[in-house]
C-alpha cells in the first residue's frame, strides 16, 4: 500500500468520484482525500492550504469538463501558484477530442509536475498514477 | 549616140484602170498606165526609158538582183513587196507576166501592181483576233458551236469538244449533242430551247448540266443565236461555256452563307454587329427575343435607345476601347439593365471588325445570358457557407455528444466492473443505486440532445410576424407561479404594436430561457428585477432582457457562455443547455444574440431578430 499524505479528486460527476475513491482504497493509504465538483473549489482550497502552510496534495485526479472552472483553467491557475513540490496530476477525461490530448501534452512539457493522461473508463489505479517513477 | 528621149505614153495603155507597166528585155520601162504611175507616185518624165531595176530601191522584196531574176525567168510571178518609209510601210502586190509580140516571142514583161496594204492589215487583224479568241476561249473555257440548217451539220470548236471531253476528231450530230445533257431537266430544257430557236429564232442562254464522254457531271452555260438570210434562219451559232467551278463555288458560298446565317440565328447566344457609332447592323434571333422585338426595329439602334443610360454608357465605353485598341474583349461578365429595369447577367465578348487599312469599322458582339448560372452560383455559395457553418456546428456537436455519452458509458462500465468483483451485499446495493443514477443521467442527456438536434436540423423554418409584447405576456402568465415564488419584479417595456418575424415556438423558448436564467442566477441579496425592452434597428428588432442578478465574468467565460453544458454558477438546476439552445434557435432564424454583464450587478442579453424574410 502506497502511503499518501493528501489527495484531491476534482470532478463534477459524483459517480466518477465514487469510483476513484473505491479504486484508491485498494492501492493507497491516505487519510486526506478531498473531492471537489469543479476547479474553482479545488483552487480555493489549495490556496488556503498554501496560506496556512498545510501540505500540498501529492496526487490530483483532474476531470476536464466541469462547470465554473474546467480542468485546463485549474491547471493554468495551479502553474501560476509556482508550487515547488512535484505533484502527480492525473488528467482523466471521457473526451476523445484530439485537441484535449494536445493541450495535456502542452501542459506536460511546460510544468515541473508529473502529468498523466487517462481516458475514462478506468477500472483500477496504476502505480504510476500515485507514485513518481524512481 | 542615141539620146534618151521621152517617148510619149500610148494613149490606150495610159488609160488602163489596172496599174500596169511594160518593161522590155533590157529592163527599160517602155510604157505605163497613169494608174500605175499614180500608185507609186511616179512621174512619166522621170521613168520613161529608165531601167525598172532602179525604180523599186526602197522596196524590200524588189532589190535589183531579185527583180532581174524575176524578169529573166519569163514566167508569171506574183510578188508581194513592201515600201518602207520613215513613217509608214505600204504593201503592194505585183504580177509579172511575160510580154509576147505577134509571133509569140517574149519581148518583155508586163507588170501589174496593186496596193494591198489594207488587205494585209485585215489579214493580220484577223490572225490576231483568231489567236486572241482562241486564248480567250481557252482561259474562259468558252467554246462555240455552229449548226447549218441547210447542210444540217453541227460543228463544235476545239474548246467545246474539250468541255465534252471528246477527241478533236469527234463530229457531233444534233441528237448526240443533246444526249450529252443530263437526263431530266437539262436535256428537256435544251431540247425545247433548240426546237424553239429553229422555229422562230428565239435566242437562249441557259445554265445546264451535261455528262461528259468520260461520265463526269459538269455545269455549262449554253447559248444560241439564229443567223438569218433573207428572213430565213440558215444557221444557229452558239457559245458553250464550262461554268462548273463557278457554279460549284457559288453553290458552296450559298451553302456556307446559309449555314452561317442559320448558325448565327439559332445560337443560344445574343449575337450582334455594331458600326463605329455602336449602332446595330445585324442582330440574331436570340438578341431580338431578348429585347422583345424584331430585327427590323433593332437595326440602326444604339444601346442608348434600348438600355438604361448608365449601362449603355458602360457598353459604349467597351465598344470604343475594343475599336481603339483593336483587341478583342473576351468573356467579361457584364450586367445589362433594360429600360423597364429588368437586369440580366451576361458573359460578353466583343471582337473588332478591321478593314483592309487596319482600322476598326465596327465590332461583333456575343453575349451569353448567365443570369441563371449567376443565381445558381450565389445560391451555391450561400449553401456552401451554410454547410460550412453547419459542419462546424456538427463537429462541435459530435464532440459534445460523444463526450457526454462517453462519460455515462464510462460510468456504466466502471460500475459494472465494481459490481462483478464486489462481495459485500451492502456495497453491491450502493453500486446498484449508482447505476440507476447513471442510467437516469444518460436518459436526461439524451433528452437534452434531442432538443438540440431538433433546432440544428430545422433548416426550413417557417417565420411569422408575431406581436412581441403579447408573446412575452404569454410566457409571463405561464411562469406566474415561478415568478411569484421568487418575488420577481417583471417590467415589460416592449412597445404594444411591435412585431417580430419568428417561429412562434422559438420566440417562446427564447423569452422563457432568458427570464428563467435571470431568476436562477439572481443575487440572493436582493429581489430579482427583470426589465424587457425592444426597438427596431436597421433590419432587425432588438429585444433586450436585463436583470440585476449575479452577473458573469465575461473576461473569463465570454467565449463559452453560449456553449453546451457550460455553467458558471454553483446552482443545482444549472443544466448549461438553455443558452446553447436559444442561440441555435436565433441563428436558425438568421438572427444573433449578444451579452453584457458585470459581476455583482447584473446581465443584459440582446436578441437581434432578422426582419428580412429570407
Amino acid at each position: 500500500m502506497k502511503k499518501i499524505n493528501s489527495l484531491y479528486i476534482i470532478d463534477d460527476d459524483p459517480i466518477a468520484i465514487f469510483g476513484i475513491k473505491k479504486m484508491l482504497k485498494l492501492k493507497v493509504e491516505c487519510n486526506d482525500i478531498k473531492a471537489f465538483e469543479n476547479g474553482k473549489m479545488a483552487l480555493d482550497d489549495l490556496k488556503g492550504r498554501i496560506e496556512y502552510g498545510d501540505g500540498i496534495p501529492e496526487v490530483i485526479f483532474l476531470d476536464i469538463n466541469m462547470p465554473i472552472m474546467d480542468g485546463w483553467e485549474f491547471l493554468e491557475e495551479l502553474l501560476n501558484l509556482n508550487i515547488e513540490e512535484k505533484v502527480i496530476i492525473n488528467v482523466i477525461t471521457s473526451s476523445i477530442d484530439p485537441s484535449d490530448y494536445q493541450k495535456w501534452n502542452h501542459f506536460r512539457l511546460n510544468s515541473i509536475h508529473h502529468l498523466n493522461f487517462r481516458n475514462k473508463p478506468i477500472y483500477k489505479i496504476e502505480v504510476t498514477d500515485v507514485s513518481l517513477a524512481s | 549616140m542615141k539620146s534618151i528621149e521621152t517617148v510619149p505614153q500610148n494613149y490606150i495603155l495610159k488609160q488602163l484602170p489596172k496599174a500596169t507597166a511594160f518593161v522590155d528585155k533590157n529592163y527599160s520601162i517602155v510604157d505605163a498606165s497613169d494608174s500605175w504611175l499614180h500608185l507609186f507616185n511616179f512621174k512619166w518624165e522621170d521613168l520613161s526609158g529608165k531601167s525598172i531595176l532602179n525604180v523599186f530601191t526602197d522596196h524590200e522584196q524588189l532589190t535589183k538582183t531579185k527583180l532581174k531574176e524575176y524578169l529573166d525567168s519569163n514566167k508569171r510571178k506574183k510578188i508581194q513587196h513592201v515600201q518602207v518609209t520613215k513613217e509608214d510601210e505600204t504593201w503592194y502586190e505585183s504580177i509579172l507576166t511575160p510580154w509576147f509580140d505577134e509571133k509569140e516571142n517574149v519581148v518583155g514583161t508586163i507588170l501589174q501592181s496593186e496596193n494591198i496594204s489594207k488587205r494585209i492589215e485585215k489579214e493580220l487583224e484577223l490572225k490576231r483576233t483568231k489567236i486572241l479568241l482562241k486564248a480567250k476561249s481557252e482561259v474562259a473555257k468558252v467554246g462555240s458551236w455552229e449548226y447549218d440548217l441547210i447542210s444540217q451539220k453541227l460543228s463544235w470548236c476545239d474548246q467545246t469538244k474539250k468541255i465534252h471531253e471528246v477527241p478533236k476528231s469527234f463530229v457531233p450530230t444534233v441528237s448526240q449533242g443533246i444526249d450529252f445533257y443530263k437526263q431530266g431537266y437539262s436535256r428537256n430544257k435544251v431540247s425545247m430551247l433548240f426546237h424553239k430557236i429553229l422555229e422562230d429564232g428565239t435566242p437562249y442562254s441557259q445554265r445546264l448540266i451535261i455528262i461528259t464522254a468520260k461520265g463526269e457531271e459538269k455545269w455549262v452555260e449554253a447559248g444560241g443565236k439564229a443567223m438569218k438570210k433573207n428572213g430565213e434562219i440558215v444557221k444557229i451559232i452558239g457559245t458553250f461555256q464550262d461554268i462548273n467551278d463557278q457554279v460549284i463555288a457559288e453553290k458552296k458560298t450559298k451553302e456556307s452563307e446559309q449555314l452561317l446565317s442559320t448558325l448565327i440565328d439559332n445560337l443560344p447566344i445574343n449575337v450582334y454587329i455594331k458600326d463605329k457609332e455602336s449602332r446595330k447592323l445585324l442582330v440574331n434571333k436570340t438578341e431580338c427575343e431578348y429585347i422583345g422585338t424584331n430585327a427590323k426595329n433593332l437595326i440602326g439602334k444604339s444601346d442608348f435607345d434600348l438600355y438604361d443610360k448608365k449601362i449603355a454608357q458602360i457598353s459604349r465605353d467597351e465598344d470604343l476601347e475594343v475599336m481603339r485598341s483593336l483587341k478583342p474583349m473576351v468573356g467579361v461578365e457584364t450586367i445589362n439593365i433594360k429600360k423597364d429595369g429588368s437586369s440580366t447577367n451576361f458573359l460578353t465578348s466583343k471582337i473588332p471588325l478591321i478593314n483592309s487599312n487596319g482600322e476598326a469599322y465596327g465590332l461583333i458582339g456575343m453575349s451569353m445570358d448567365i443570369t441563371h448560372i449567376k443565381e445558381k452560383e450565389d445560391e451555391l455559395r450561400n449553401l456552401i457557407n451554410i454547410t460550412a457553418i453547419q459542419n462546424k456546428k456538427l463537429t462541435n456537436f459530435a464532440h459534445i455528444v460523444s463526450h457526454n455519452l462517453r462519460s455515462h458509458t464510462a460510468n456504466f462500465s466502471m460500475l459494472l466492473d465494481f459490481l462483478i468483483h464486489e462481495k459485500e451485499e451492502k456495497e453491491k446495493d450502493r453500486i446498484m443505486t449508482m447505476l440507476t443514477h447513471a442510467s437516469d443521467n444518460l436518459l436526461d442527456t439524451l433528452e437534452n440532445l434531442n432538443d438540440v438536434v431538433a433546432i440544428s436540423t430545422n433548416v426550413n423554418i417557417d417565420k411569422k410576424p408575431l406581436n412581441l409584447k403579447e408573446s412575452i405576456l404569454k410566457v409571463q402568465q405561464n411562469l406566474a407561479a415561478f415568478l411569484e415564488k421568487n418575488k420577481v419584479e417583471f417590467v415589460n417595456h416592449v412597445p404594444n404594436k411591435l412585431s417580430v418575424l419568428s417561429v412562434p415556438a422559438y420566440l417562446e423558448s427564447i423569452v422563457l430561457n432568458l427570464v428563467t436564467n435571470a431568476v436562477k442566477y439572481s443575487n440572493p441579496k436582493r429581489n430579482p428585477l427583470i426589465t424587457l425592452r425592444a426597438k427596431k434597428q436597421d433590419n432587425s428588432v432588438v429585444l433586450s432582457v436585463e436583470d440585476n442578478g449575479l452577473g458573469i465574468d465575461l473576461n473569463k467565460y465570454g467565449g463559452k457562455i453560449f456553449g453546451m453544458y457550460k455553467t458558471f454558477h454553483n446552482k443545482k438546476d444549472a443544466r448549461g443547455l438553455g443558452l446553447y439552445i436559444i442561440k441555435n434557435q436565433i441563428e436558425a432564424m438568421g438572427g444573433s444574440i449578444t451579452v453584457n454583464s458585470e459581476v455583482g450587478k447584473g446581465t443584459t442579453f440582446n436578441v437581434y431578430f432578422n426582419e428580412e424574410d429570407k
